[in-house]
């Protein structure tokens, strides 16, 4: 029964983290960039709801397009003002380019927010649980798995059934012949900013519900977000899915599973190492991931 | 000179050492590494945990340091340098995310706590105890000149041209018969042994060590940081990021903590830094100098 449970809670948390995951694997696929901020979008998501539904009285959920839409703005200020800049250089450049906007962002959150943890306190599901069949779920966890299930469907169709998602794709796979049909691969470049910081606002205001928002809060889940795109292969979307899940059931098994042979060792303080772990494991073992195409 | 002055100087030489370090497998190799903490952790621990245990000098301990660090850092960078560039870059942050958190929750060696050096009462050579900052000062300052022949020679060594070809063109220097793999992992346990015996210092020089001050990834990305903005692959690169980095931390830091309100302020200017050298000056300081000598001819 324990062990049946964790599962159901692993999942509902790893459609969050694929969900998080995405955005990095879109702009990855599309342009060869290591977003090091994405933590921070994320964070800066947390916080658009918390100050929304402090201030504002707005209950959580409603307030997710705010998020949204302060992650896609984010993304695209940050790829007119700096990546383009960043894809001249050479590829050491880009990493730290992306390292010093986390490091900003971190210490906006920081210099604007204080350090202080924030939790939503109020709100229709905060603090409330349900039960289906002998499972309890806390209403939160339940409405961010299957919110962050309908994002990931909206994105997924977005841009494997309309053109500009098509155009976006085959930016991702061939930049120069894209060109020639005629896509103008800057606009694609920004547009997967939009979608990642998007995708990855909303989870950030998903997040808030059941988890604290501080300004350090992003390290945490942008390195969950690269073992999931490292485990779907970087650049896969469809991966980025299955590895979410797999990642988070990895991540709340762990403490079960050392709780079921008595171990204090695989106590749940060591559950994201685990994930650091898989990283580097999967990096080194399978560099294309479980369900890879580029290399 | 001042007591402020000589911490000070004392900070901007042990940083140099790092970024020196971390040059020859980030500067000259090309290699994104954002792990040295835990090589500085490695150091740090060694000293402190055989001082505390079994009483051994600094002089003993700080050479078994580098040893350990070399042997940790082959192991480590035979299945790591499988990878290239951001893969790579990742996996260094998740090895020492990794050790730092074995280390946050390993109770033997003082888990997030950390652990108290054994202070004497009087000072001590053998075992690096003084009363003043100006023993310390001048023992950084002959590990300071030390590493800097060394690099010197290092650039013009067989390695430091191969690494430095593997970085223009892997596959050209692969066909040209360099074994590019033992290669990296020659350049990376190097710059790991600089780093542990900067680290070995600060557990003596602190006196208290935790895995925050030693392990963490703000550590690497400051060591990494000097040698970028100063200018990596050149021999004064790392040195002119930390006499750049080191007062301006300094200084903000003092300055702003008599400011309630500005925390972060400091290591926003810092990134922006980041940002603006990435963006327009890859090359650093450095680039910048060697920019105007060139004009100059």
């Amino acid at each position: 029964m324990l062990v049946i449970d964790a599962l159901l809670q692993g999942i509902l948390i790893g459609l969050l983290f694929a969900l998080v995951a995405l955005g990095l694997t879109v702009i990855f696929g599309v342009m060869d960039i290591v977003n090091f901020a994405h933590g921070e979008f994320l964070m800066l998501g947390m916080y658009a709801v918390y100050w929304t539904n402090y201030f504002l009285n707005i209950d959580p959920l409603l307030a997710l397009p705010v998020s949204a839409a302060l992650g896609a703005v984010l993304g695209l200020a940050s790829y007119y003002w700096l990546i383009r800049y960043l894809l001249r250089g050479p590829a050491i450049a880009q990493l730290f380019g992306t390292f010093g906007l986390m490091l900003f962002l971190q210490y906006l959150a920081m210099f604007l927010f204080s350090a202080d943890y924030r939790m939503i306190d109020k709100g229709v599901l905060v603090g409330k649980s349900y039960s289906i069949g002998p499972f309890i779920f806390e209403g939160t966890k339940l409405a961010a798995g299957i919110l962050s299930l309908i994002s990931f469907a909206v994105v997924y169709y977005f841009l494997y059934k309309t053109k500009t998602g098509k155009a976006l794709q085959a930016t991702a796979i061939n930049k120069e012949a894209a060109t020639y049909m005629g896509i103008k691969t800057d606009r694609m470049n920004a547009l997967a900013w939009v979608i990642g910081g998007g995708t990855v606002g909303i989870a950030g205001g998903l997040l808030v519900n059941f988890y604290y928002a501080y300004p350090m809060v992003g390290i945490l889940f942008v390195m969950i977000a690269f073992a999931c795109v490292a485990l779907g292969g970087f650049g896969s979307i469809k991966g980025v899915f299955y590895a979410g899940i797999l990642v988070g059931i990895l991540e709340m098994m762990f403490p079960v599973f050392g709780q079921l042979i008595g171990s204090d060792f695989l106590g749940p303080h060591f559950k994201f190492t685990v994930v650091y772990l898989a990283y580097f494991i999967i990096v080194v073992v399978r560099p294309q991931g479980l369900f890879g195409w580029k290399n | 000179m001042g007591s402020f002055v000589k911490t000070v100087m004392i900070q901007f030489m042990l940083f140099s050492l790092f970024g020196m370090g971390w040059n020859t497998i980030g500067g000259y190799g090309g290699q994104v590494e954002l792990g040295k903490a835990q090589y500085v952790g490695i150091g740090a621990y060694t000293v402190a945990l055989m001082m505390v245990w079994w009483k051994v000098p600094f002089w003993i301990s700080m050479p078994i340091g580098i040893l350990i660090a070399l042997g940790y850092s082959f192991i480590i960078g035979y299945p790591l340098f499988r990878l290239k560039g951001h893969y790579f870059a990742i996996a260094t942050i998740c090895t020492s995310l990794v050790l730092k958190d074995i280390f946050d929750n390993w109770n033997l060696v003082g888990a997030a706590k950390g652990i108290e050096l054994p202070i004497h009462e009087h000072p001590d050579f053998l075992y690096m105890q003084f009363k003043s900052d100006t023993y310390y000062y001048y023992f950084i300052m002959g590990l300071f000149y030390i590493a800097i022949f060394y690099m010197n020679w290092f650039r013009k060594s067989k390695l430091g041209y191969q690494l430095r070809m593997i970085k223009d063109d892997e596959d050209a220097a692969e066909s040209l018969g360099i074994d590019i793999r033992w290669c990296k992992i020659k350049a990376y346990s190097i710059a790991s042994a600089f780093v542990a015996v900067g680290g070995g210092f600060m557990a003596v020089y602190n006196l208290y060590i935790d895995p925050a001050s030693v392990m963490e990834l703000s550590l690497s990305i400051k060591i990494a940081l000097m040698a970028m903005l100063g200018g990596a692959a050149s021999l004064w690169g790392p040195i002119i990021g930390a006499a750049f980095l080191v007062p301006l931390d300094r200084f903000l830091g003092s300055w702003l903590g008599g400011h309630k309100g500005l925390t972060g302020i400091d290591f926003m200017i810092y990134a922006m830094l980041i940002m603006i050298v990435s963006a327009y000056q890859p090359k650093g300081i450095w680039g910048i100098i060697e920019q105007f000598r060139k004009r100059g001819r």
